[in-house]
């Protein structure tokens, strides 16, 4: 468990990972002097519930963005991702990278993109698990791509918003994830900003992953990040009538009683720990909760690791 | 001790915010560890007269001023905005005074917003600015405000050189840009939407601006406190002293209170 309480050789780790990424600590001049110091625990961890950084997570929504699978690949982001994962006592990070910006890419692309998740997923083994990207506009291409990453270790699918997911074009995806016992994660938000709909026409909302679910009792899918944008309440209000569908807390929206609503109208057992790359804050939304220890740690990893139990096909 | 300098009373009309009243936000901070803030009307946001909501806001923090620090709010496109802001910073007085040019339809460069600047400049108060109350992606159908833009912070730094500012909420500043638009020594700025981790927006405006620059801030009720926390326990590699201007003393000294 990479987890632990922070220690003066943790303090001298995330000063040479934030010098080294940006240079920023030594540029302040602050780095050597503010390791000498004694950490401030009392002022440092004020307000946060006692031993927060030790309680187990797991991240059911991140990215390996910014790494190219090649030899001479720059790992800087993962590393500082990794290295964040570590200060918060993140022990998994589901991770995808998917193809963004309203494109369609070839299926070359994609499996490009896959092998960067491949790549990171054999750098940090124990840290990164993997979902394949796919689009499914490129048909038996996808479903072959699907099958190259889940033989390959990966645990599940991530589409993006290249087609709303009721649309047919996206159920031999589902039809492939309930064969292979993959779970299914979704790009989601109900825009209400014309131009952010405008720039993201077919991203599926709740009702979208409910026609899916409806459709596919027995698929595993996750409606990905409640807090990305969009209105949540009216995806909490929508999800209430399709069980099957569970969801991820992450984005980088932080609003109050988000998950408290999730966790009353939904129930725990559908409610998944994550991050999408908004580190601190949502570890931070979780910890405020009105949530039950019980409630807490299923949310934080348990949920996640039941689905991880069934065994792959 | 933790000041929370992004704070607010009031209902807001596109969301059920659980803690309205000056007495639920104490009880709030109170759960969460915070000894102080720094809060803002919602309703004078939205009331036509802006004043009246200052009005009630006084009212309201009156049996909390050891907790709770107001803030005025003045709408420079209504008759007697000027006598507002003098009351407001002569009488009450006013710690900090703030404009929300998108909610009361007018901008920063156009005149009425160059006059607020100038007299509250003249005033020698900070100017408060909330970059947005909340993601333009989940708009209620009635909300038309943007995002203020840093341009805009760029030009009134430059223009009203005297004029210290607040940046409440902000998300994508750059410290370099910020320091040549003359803002080292004359800006405070809360870390609610930047990370201290990964993409280490915090340490990056330290660097720029210095540790005096930065403030422990939460969006509350807007948002949970809880990731604010998570931030300042993860600037604990700056030592005791600097985690403690960032926490509190930073707040105190730049509003000019009594700690």
């Amino acid at each position: 468990m990479p987890s632990r309480p922070a220690s003066p050789t943790d303090r001298r780790e995330f000063l040479r990972v934030a010098a080294a990424s940006a240079g920023v600590w030594a540029l302040a001049g602050r780095g050597a002097a503010g390791a000498a110091e004694p950490r401030p625990a009392a002022a440092a961890d004020s307000g946060l519930p006692a031993g927060w950084r030790t309680m187990r997570k797991f991240d059911a929504h991140n990215h390996v963005f910014g790494l190219a699978p090649r030899p001479n690949a720059d790992w800087a982001e993962v590393e500082r991702l990794v290295a964040a994962a570590e200060r918060l006592g993140i022990e998994k990070l589901c991770c995808s990278r998917p193809v963004t910006g309203g494109l369609m890419a070839d299926i070359e692309v994609v499996r490009e993109s896959n092998n960067a998740v491949l790549a990171a997923m054999k750098r940090y083994p124990r840290l990164i698990a993997g979902y394949c990207f796919v689009q499914p506009g490129n048909g038996a291409a996808a479903l072959d791509e699907i099958d190259r990453c889940l033989d390959a270790g990966m645990i599940g699918v991530k589409l993006y918003n290249q087609f709303k997911y009721s649309d047919p074009v996206v159920f031999p995806i589902a039809e492939k994830c309930i064969a292979r016992r993959a779970l299914f994660l979704g790009h989601s938000a109900y825009l209400t900003d014309p131009r952010s709909l405008a720039l993201q026409p077919k991203t599926s909302h709740a009702l979208d992953f409910g026609a899916l679910s409806r459709r596919y009792p027995e698929l595993t899918l996750i409606l990905g990040h409640i807090n990305g944008g969009g209105d949540w309440e009216w995806a909490i209000r929508a999800l209430r009538d399709f069980p099957n569908v569970l969801l991820d807390t992450s984005g980088s929206v932080l609003e109050d009683d988000t998950i408290g609503r999730c966790v009353r109208e939904l129930g725990h057992r559908r409610v998944l720990f994550a991050t999408d790359a908004t580190m601190e804050g949502c570890v931070g939304k979780i910890l405020s909760a009105e949530l039950t220890a019980e409630q807490r740690e299923d949310v934080f990893w348990r949920n996640l690791q039941r689905l991880l139990d069934r065994k792959p096909a | 001790m933790i000041f929370d300098i992004n704070a607010y009373v009031g209902p807001y009309p596109f969301r059920a915010l659980r803690t309205r009243t000056a007495a639920e936000l104490v009880a709030h901070l109170d759960r969460n560890g915070i000894r102080r803030a720094l809060v803002s009307s919602l309703p004078a946001v939205f009331y036509r007269d802006t004043h009246r909501g200052n009005e009630e806001l006084w009212a309201e923090v009156a049996p909390f001023r050891a907790r709770l620090v107001p803030v005025a709010t003045v709408n420079p496109k209504y008759p007697g905005w000027e006598r507002d802001l003098a009351e407001a910073v002569e009488r009450w007085p006013a710690r900090a005074v703030t404009l929300v040019p998108e909610h009361h339809g007018y901008t920063l460069e156009e005149p009425a917003g160059q006059a607020a600047l100038r007299r509250i400049e003249a005033a020698g108060v900070p100017l408060l600015l909330t970059q947005r109350f909340e993601d333009r992606r989940q708009r209620h159908a009635w909300d038309r405000a943007e995002d203020l833009k840093v341009t805009s912070v760029y030009a009134a730094a430059q223009a009203f050189p005297r004029l210290r500012f607040v940046l409440s909420n902000w998300a994508g500043l750059d410290g370099a840009k910020l320091a040549e638009a003359g803002l080292r020594g004359r800006v405070l700025i809360d870390f609610a939407r930047m990370q201290v981790l990964f993409r280490e927006e915090v340490p990056k405006l330290i660097a720029a601006l210095g540790v005096e620059a930065i403030a422990f801030g939460s969006h509350t009720p807007f948002d949970y406190i809880g990731g604010s926390l998570v931030k300042l326990a993860n600037l604990d590699a700056l030592g005791a002293a600097e985690l403690e201007r960032v926490a509190w003393r930073n707040a105190v000294e730049f509003l000019r209170i009594e700690a």
